[in-house]
Order: C-alpha cells, then structure tokens, then sequence
C-alpha cells in the first residue's frame, strides 16, 4: 500500500506543541546512540511525520513510549533538532489518536 | 657532428639509484664516441649541480648536454635554462629519462633496469652529437583580442580585456547582447537580477571605446597564427522591413564581413538549456515543466503561482533528469553542477513568497557545494522536504484521467525504500545544461570538441582556458556547465592569459617545427591535408608549386613527415638522422 505524502499530519502535530524537525539532515546519528536501540527512534519517526505518513506514526506508538527523553540524541545531533521536545509533542498527539485521551 | 659532449647522471635522492646502478651506467657510456665530461650527481636538477655544468660547458668548450634523470616534462626548461646560462644553444640539450622509464618502471629488477638506462643514455648521447642550434621564431603580438559571444562570460571577458588597455571584437550571434544571463531573474546566492546585471555589463560595454561590438555577427574565417590572426565576421543582414530599400533582394547580396587582426581568441559562447525526452519522467502531461520554465514562471510576478488556472500549493522537484547516466551519449552522462543550488535557490523564491507552498526535493544526491549549503540548509527550515531516490528506480509521474491529480511516485531511501505518493499541482524537471553546437565554430578555430559535446581545455585545473590551439581561449558554460559566478571566473583567467599572451608586445614561439627540403618536394598536397592546424599552404615556383610550413603556425606534432613520398619533410630536434640514430644507439653496439 503506497502511502501518500501532505502536510497535514504534521500541521495537527504542530497544533499540539513545538514540533521542529526541519533542520533535520537524514544522518542518522541520533538513531546510532540511541541507548534503546530502537530503530525507529528518532529519524524514520520525525521522518514519518514531515512526509505525513501517519500509519507508519501510529504503528510506532510503542517505541514512542519507550524512549527515555535521555536527550543523548539531541546534545548529538549536527543539526541542532530538539528532538525530545518533538517526542513528547509526539506522545500528545498519540495520546489522543490511539488511547483517545 | 657535436663532438664535446656532457653527460650527467641523477641519483634523483634514490628514486633512481635505488633500482638504476648509477655508477655502472656512468661507466658504460663515459667513452662513447664525443664524450668529453661525464658525472653523477645526487640532485642534478639542484642549484649547486646547475653551476658545475655551467662551469663544465664554459671551461670544457662543450657543444652539447644530455641528463639522464628525470620525465622531460619536468626538467627540459630547466636545464635549456643551464645551457642558456653557459652560452650553449639549449636545442643542443636532451633529456633522458630514466626515472620513470627505468627505475619506477623495473622496481626489483637492477639488472634490467641498468641495461635498460645504459641504452637509453647511449641513445641519448647519439642524438646530442646531433642536434643543432635553434632560434626560437619570434612574433609580434597585436594588443587586441576577438571575444566570441556575448552572455555573460563575454561581456565580462571584454570588459576585463579593455581594463588593461587590450583592444577587443565582441561578436554576438545574437541581435542583442546578454546571452542566456540576461534572461534570468534572480541570480543565486545575492538574488541579483541576471536581466538588470546584464543591463548594466552592456552599458559599460557600450561606453567603452576600445571595445567594438557586432552583433547579429559570426565568426566564419581563421588565418594567420596565435599572437596575428586575421578573422573575419559575417554580419547578417537585418530583414528588409516596409522602410528597407525598394526592390532590395536579399538573398542576391552576400552577408557584409568585417575583417580584423587580433592576437588572440576567446570564446565564450555558452550553453543551452537541456530539454527532457518527451515522456521522461512525466514531460509531456500538463503541468509537467523544466527548471528554466518553472523559473521564468516565478520571475513573472509577485502573485501566487498558478499552474493550468489553479494556484499552486505543491510543486515535486526531480533532480538529475537526462543527467548522469553513464548509458547516455554526450553530456548526459556528467553533473551539471549548477542545477542543484539554482532549484534550491528558486524553492526558496517560492517560500519567501508563500510559505505554504510544501515543495518536495527528489533527488539522487544533492550537490549544494561550497558555500552554496548554506542555501539547502536555509530551505530545509523553511519547509523544503528532501526524498532520496536510487537512479535504477526514478521517481514515477502521472496524471490521474479521472480526477486530473498530478502525482509522483517515488521509493525514498532515506525512509528505508518506503513507497510514497505525492500529489503535487507542479513537477520541475532540474535538466541541466546541454552543449550548444556550433561545427561551423569548431571547424573554424580547430578547436576540439569532446564526447560531451563542450569545447574542450587542455587540462581542467592546470591549464583551464587554454586550448590546444595557441592563442585561442575557451571560458564561461561553452566548455562545460558553470554558474555565472563560475563563468565569470573562467572569463577573467583567460582575460589573464591573454594578458599573459599579449602584453608584451611579442612571443617566442618554440622552433622545434617541420620544414620542406623545397628542392625535393613535388607539390603533391599530401601533407596539407595531413596538418591538424592548417599551418601548410602552397608556395608557386616556377616549375609548379612546393609546400611551405608556417613555423609560427606548426606545432611540430610531425604528422605531415611520414606523409611526404619523396622524405622531404623534417622535424627540427627530432630530424630523421636524430630519430635513425637513436634507434641504431639502443638496438645496436655491445649488449650492455
């Protein structure tokens, strides 16, 4: 199933919190130091956003609970994302989506 | 016959003498016939070892030097400079080289290696007691040059030429002036308008006195050689409107020509735009447009943007289309380097102008070099979105019968191969640049053209304007695709070249050339045709005619001497007798 791409998902993100992960350059290097070892966390999930593919957000709500807000990968990160800040953005919106809370 | 002859053998530190037994080579050629002072030396090319041949030549009465060290593209000059020096004509130096030939060539063989340079010493030394003293051919330079096209590289070469007091031609095909800048509306980085910059380079242009312009004009005859060629230019007629001459036919009157003498030639004369195969990646279907035309639309105004009467909230960007693909022909197969940053630059026209407009980047790899990155950084955080994509799976573009969406389907591996849909109001094709044929050009200068279909420098970082023709220059996009800044950079190097070339008011052309032995030739043509650049003509006599070599014209390439029938033709510094005699030298004697 080909997954369509808009803005959408991220706009209602956005309209939770701060949400910013522009900057965001593909390297990889907050995934590598991950203490958790989940490879969906960080980039293939703020990924998942910007190109709006919300199943693939959705399906990742576990991981999304597992990280630890350790921020390692964010006083890594090259390109400056707060990505702790989008994660729990990113719990909000789940907790609605998927536990309607 | 040279009869006092010097020879020297480099130690070159050890890169020699760590394979080439130096002193068993010096000593198997110290008595060959001629051979009054024979040496090694750890560093011949050194200053102090320079010296002791000079003393050797002046106080030893020699009439002729071989080194054995090093390729003669590195130390010819230098030791024709220590030969100058000591009063000896630097034609009667030759080079051997038995560091690259010899001692890289046969690294852990010593005895082959030493037998190998024994042979090449010897032929060596049979050429020195050959060669003859040359005079290199002088010629005075005209302090003006033609400048060939008038974009942006151009106008920047002429003016650049007519600031250090260089008169200039500029020929223009076009009836005006500006090129493919001109046409442009905003200029990565400064976001300068390439319309109001052209505007201002024509003005100067045009006050300048010692710049003449022909536009509407083509270059259509070369004579003469680099320092004194003699062009002439063909202007076109402009059409006879309602107020031309009654009864004027066209067609009957040839093009008026304008002749003019100038030392050297440059030309600039561009690109143009690359257009995709119909069907490649969409092009065809509406709202399907190339990165030139998709410009030329932000350019038209302030308002939104609207593509088929509806306003434009998402445009998909295609990198690289018809580009870097290794089985296509010409200039398909290279980057075109400036396509990148323009696209990133236009994205971010758009999102200065609407920030909702969601603009997708597919791309291969993004190629924002310099400091150019700072532009793809400024539009990722504006909200440019980037998608990898692998050039054995392109993206997919189609339009929807019944709904009439556009939509590009791409496989992005940056989120691991996974299959998007985008819908999108436009897709940009970034096509690159394509080569601007001109054969009428190409024949006229004998300027080569390579496989990618651009004129062709004699070396991209060591020689970057140069051709193989003497005094004809190459800059800006006609070489190769460039930004304006980067065209403008090529202009002025070869404004600096010409410079180079020109403001001293003459130049010593090397006299290693070919000449007739008139006596024996025929006439027969054969080797005119032979001739690369056009530097033999015919001389009548009274019998008929004989082939007559332009010595400032001949490169001595020697293609027309295996051509003659009757042997008449030699190469000064390598004549038939050299070349017999240094053949006899390695095959022959003793086995070493």
């Amino acid at each position: 199933m080909t997954a369509v791409v808009g803005a959408e998902l991220a706009e209602a993100v956005g309209r939770l919190g701060p949400f910013d992960a522009a900057a965001c350059m593909n390297c990889g290097v907050c995934t590598a130091v991950c203490p958790m070892g989940i490879a969906w966390l960080p980039r293939r999930l703020q990924r998942a956003v910007v190109l709006g593919l919300e199943q693939e957000v959705v399906a990742a709500t576990e991981p999304v609970y597992a990280c630890l807000l350790c921020r390692l990968c964010e006083v890594s990160c090259p390109a400056g994302v707060h990505i702790t800040e989008n994660v729990r953005t990113l719990r909000r919106y789940l907790n609605r989506r998927v536990f309607g809370l | 016959m040279n009869q006092r002859l010097g020879v020297y053998i480099c130690h070159c530190g050890g890169n020699i003498s760590d394979t080439v037994d130096v002193d068993a080579t010096l000593a198997a050629v110290a008595n060959e016939p001629g051979v009054v002072v024979a040496r090694t030396s750890m560093f011949t090319c050194s200053d102090a070892t320079q010296e002791a041949i000079v003393h050797d030549i002046e106080q030893e009465h020699l009439d002729g030097m071989v080194v054995a060290s090093c390729s003669p593209t590195l130390h010819t000059m230098t030791f024709r400079g220590v030969a100058r020096r000591a009063g000896l004509n630097p034609y009667r130096y030759t080079q051997v080289n038995i560091r690259e030939q010899c001692a890289w060539a046969h690294t852990g063989d010593r005895a082959g290696a030493t037998r190998k340079a024994i042979r090449l010493v010897r032929a060596g030394i049979a050429r020195a007691r050959l060669t003859e003293a040359l005079e290199p051919t002088v010629v005075q330079t005209v302090p003006r040059a033609l400048v060939v096209g008038g974009g942006i590289a151009g106008l920047r070469a002429a003016l650049g030429l007519a600031s250090i007091g260089l008169g200039v031609v500029l020929v223009e095909r076009e009836p005006e002036l500006g090129g493919y800048v001109g046409q442009l509306g905003s200029l990565y980085p400064t976001g300068r308008s390439g319309g109001e910059l052209i505007r201002e380079l024509v003005e100067q242009v045009r006050r300048q006195p010692a710049i003449t312009v022909h536009t509407a004009a083509r270059l259509v005859a070369k004579a003469g050689t680099f320092g004194d060629f003699r062009v002439t230019i063909a202007v076109d007629q402009p059409p006879a409107g309602p107020g031309g001459p009654a009864g004027s036919d066209p067609a009957a009157a040839p093009p008026p020509s304008v002749r003019a003498q100038v030392g050297t030639i440059i030309v600039a004369t561009g690109f143009t735009p690359a257009t995709p195969e119909l069907g490649a990646y969409g092009f065809g279907i509406e709202g399907v447009v190339t990165l030139p035309e998709f410009t030329r639309m932000v350019d038209a105004g302030p308002g939104p943007l609207t593509a088929g009467g509806r306003s434009v909230r998402a445009i998909a960007y295609i990198y690289c289309v018809g580009r870097r693909d290794p089985s296509a022909e010409g200039a398909g197969q290279g980057c075109a380097q400036y396509c990148c940053t323009a696209t990133v630059h236009t994205a971010l026209r758009v999102a200065g102008r609407d920030p909702d407009v969601r603009q997708y980047h597919l791309y291969r790899d993004l190629r924002t070099y310099g400091r150019y990155e700072l532009l793809y950084d400024a539009s990722r955080r504006q909200g440019s979105v980037y998608l990898r994509f692998a050039a054995e799976d392109p993206p997919r573009v189609s339009r929807d019968g019944a709904s009439g969406r556009l939509a590009v389907a791409v496989s992005d591996r940056l989120e691991a191969g996974a299959a998007v849909e985008i819908p999108v109001d436009l897709v940009v094709l970034v096509t690159g640049m394509a080569p601007r044929p001109d054969p009428q050009l190409a024949e006229v200068l004998k300027v080569p053209v390579g496989r990618d279909g651009f004129f062709h420098e004699v070396h991209p970082k060591l020689r970057p304007v140069a051709t193989v023709v003497d005094g004809v220059l190459v800059c800006g996009a006609c070489q190769g695709p460039k930004g304006a800044g980067e065209s403008v950079a090529s202009a002025l190097a070869a404004v600096g070249q010409t410079a180079a070339l020109l403001k001293r008011g003459s130049a010593e052309l090397d006299p290693q050339v070919a000449v007739v032995a008139a006596p024996r030739c025929t006439g027969c043509e054969r080797c005119l045709a032979a001739c690369p650049f056009g530097a033999i003509g015919l001389s009548p006599t009274a019998g008929g005619s004989v082939a007559v070599i332009d010595a400032a014209g001949c490169k001595g390439c020697g293609a027309c001497v295996p051509t003659c029938p009757e042997g008449a033709i030699d190469l000064l510094g390598h004549t038939d007798q050299e070349v017999t005699a240094m053949i006899d030298a390695l095959a022959g004697g003793t086995p070493a």
